[in-house]
């Protein structure tokens, strides 16, 4: 039985029945992603690149939903910093000789400063303008990565050949690329489960609804977009320098791509925008649909790609972790008013 | 001792239509001053105008300082509270979670602003619904919503924009009864409201705007008595 309105006021506070409470803890299940992935490198010794994309693409898309879905400022940018970190570590090494970890650094301090930036001039725009504007941050970064031939090797692009290696570890080995890519996945994990469970979380998910209605809560809109952006954009960018690594191949073409940035837009949206897990959930689908459709049916696998996505849309609007947790929601609440 | 609002020719203009004309008020703590007048008279426009929402010329004072430059947010956190005539929920979220948002602004985490929420909720009566989606709300509980989210921010001042409108009789009893214990708490209220039976109930002053323009201001006795009042209601004799 909880406090309603008729019950005897005045009672004493201990005497109340516990108060249902929101803050339902996320870190049994980030156990089992840990756990999952780790099974997987055993499981699957022979499948650790797709692994690897698969974990990267995950958390590309957890960080892009801190902005995109808790605080609905969609972005069709996002390869800009996947670029950006790539390119960062693939430049200080080739000309500087810097160590990854700085470079990853750097990168994520570039991403930071340029999301910051960006959000000043364009968080005034409203709904898809806003969108549209995020497109040209990969565009332009897309064409200094062309121009600048000195640094970037410009439209041939870059290699990544030698690396300072942390603790004696190759960081070209796949083995090695595994564990740093479920690392960096869970990082983001954390971090957005953190910022979700607190104050800013919070004036995000309030900034997404109703910006007026977060106005009269005390909330600054553009404060909290632009906190959302800078998180957003360092955490897409650290992922970046891993997929450099990776790649060790760098060109402007597949990295700074709207394709790149519409897949990780795609993903967390099938995920479920907005929730902790959905992005992953919806990388781990499309990664794991399209290898198998890609195996299997040849031609057809962007067909099937396709309507797989048109099939979500359609009835899963919010998405598989979406409805998934409205309804969890509904039935917390008929049982917390059935008593 | 300054006042906890005071405003002075307040003009709001959309354009080439003048929508506020120079209206000047104030309103001291424990006070309810009401804000009256036909549809269009600019009564909403003048909240707006006075908590930030839009463009306006004019002096508005909070405790002795001056907010009419400030953005809606900061003037939130010193202290003016606000809710909207069409009730704005964040709809993707739960009751609680609406009310957290605005506890948020004065606790130091997310317990503290768990417990302040509560207490809001348990004010508006709507704390065993805690757990409900907003979206599922019905219109009677919306409004309470919405003022649980105003109060939830701790506001000294409060601006109540047609709270009491679309409730059934138990129901605006009930808010009427409600909006008393606030001021008699301290607060200092300023609503714009068409049922007359709130407005002679609670408040001690009346502001009535027609066109704009101020065009009458006193007790609701008198001002109901006025004849620009009459005429601006129900339309003059010939002229």
């Amino acid at each position: 039985m909880t406090q309603g309105p008729d019950a005897p006021r005045g009672a004493a506070p201990a005497a109340r029945p516990p108060r249902p409470s929101l803050l339902a803890s996320p870190w049994p299940r980030l156990a089992l992603v840990a756990a999952a992935f780790a099974a997987w490198y055993f499981v699957f010794p022979s499948a650790l690149s797709l692994g690897i994309t698969l974990m990267l693409l995950a958390g590309w898309a957890t960080a892009w939903d801190l902005l995109g879905g808790w605080t609905g400022q969609a972005s069709l940018g996002h390869a800009a910093f996947v670029g950006l970190g790539a390119y960062t570590v693939g430049v200080t090494a080739a000309n500087f000789d810097l160590a990854p970890w700085w470079a990853a650094l750097l990168a994520m301090a570039a991403a930071a400063l340029l999301a910051l930036l960006w959000g000043r001039l364009t968080f005034g725009l409203r709904g898809a303008y806003f969108v549209l504007s995020t497109i040209a941050i990969a565009e332009i970064l897309r064409l200094v990565a062309i121009n600048e031939r000195r640094l970037t090797g410009g439209a041939v692009g870059l290699f990544i050949f030698d690396l300072q290696e942390p603790f004696g570890l190759d960081l070209f080995s796949r083995h090695v690329e595994f564990w740093f890519s479920l690392g960096y996945l869970l990082l983001v994990l954390v971090v957005v489960a953190l910022v979700t469970r607190g104050r800013l979380g919070y004036q995000m998910r309030a900034v997404r609804e109703d910006e007026a209605s977060a106005q009269a809560a005390g909330i600054n809109p553009v404060a909290v977009k632009s906190w959302a952006f800078v998180l957003s954009a360092a955490l897409t960018a650290l992922g970046g320098c891993l997929y450099g690594v990776f790649l060790s191949a760098l060109q402007p073409q597949p990295l700074f791509e709207l394709h790149l940035s519409v897949r990780i837009a795609l993903v967390a949206i099938i995920g479920g925008r907005g929730t902790l897990f959905g992005p992953l959930v919806g990388a781990a689908l499309i990664t794991l649909a399209a290898e198998l459709f890609r195996t299997t049916f040849a031609q057809a696998n962007l067909l099937i790609y396709g309507l797989l996505i048109v099939l979500v849309v359609l009835f899963m609007p919010r998405g598989i972790m979406g409805e998934l947790e409205r309804r969890v929601v509904r039935r917390r609440y008929a049982k917390s008013a059935r008593g | 001792m300054p006042r906890a609002l005071e405003a002075e020719g307040v003009t709001v203009r959309f354009g080439g239509l003048v929508a506020v004309n120079g209206v000047s008020l104030a309103l001291d703590e424990g006070a309810i001053l009401g804000l009256i007048g036909p549809n269009g008279a600019g009564k909403s426009t003048l909240f707006n105008a006075l908590t930030g929402y839009v463009k306006a010329r004019g002096q508005v004072s909070f405790y002795g300082r001056r907010v009419d430059r400030l953005q809606p947010y900061a003037r939130t956190r010193l202290g003016m509270g606000r809710t909207f005539q069409i009730e704005r929920p964040f709809e993707g979220l739960t009751v609680l979670e609406n009310v957290l948002i605005p506890a948020f602004l004065r606790a130091a985490g997310p317990a503290e602003a768990e417990r302040v929420a509560y207490a809001a909720l348990e004010q508006v009566g709507l704390a065993d619904r805690a757990l409900q989606p907003s979206s599922d709300l019905n219109l009677a509980r919306r409004r309470r919503l919405e003022l649980a989210k105003a109060l939830a921010v701790q506001p000294k001042v409060l601006f109540l924009d047609e709270l009491m409108a679309g409730l059934n009789p138990p129901a605006l009893k009930e808010m009427i009864g409600f909006v008393r214990s606030l001021a008699d708490s301290g607060l200092a209220i300023i609503m714009v409201e068409h049922i007359m039976e709130a407005v002679t109930e609670l408040c001690e002053e009346v502001i009535v705007l027609a066109f704009g323009e101020k065009i009458a201001h006193g007790t609701p006795q008198v001002v109901m008595n006025d004849e620009r009042v009459v005429e601006a209601y129900l339309g003059g004799a010939d002229e």
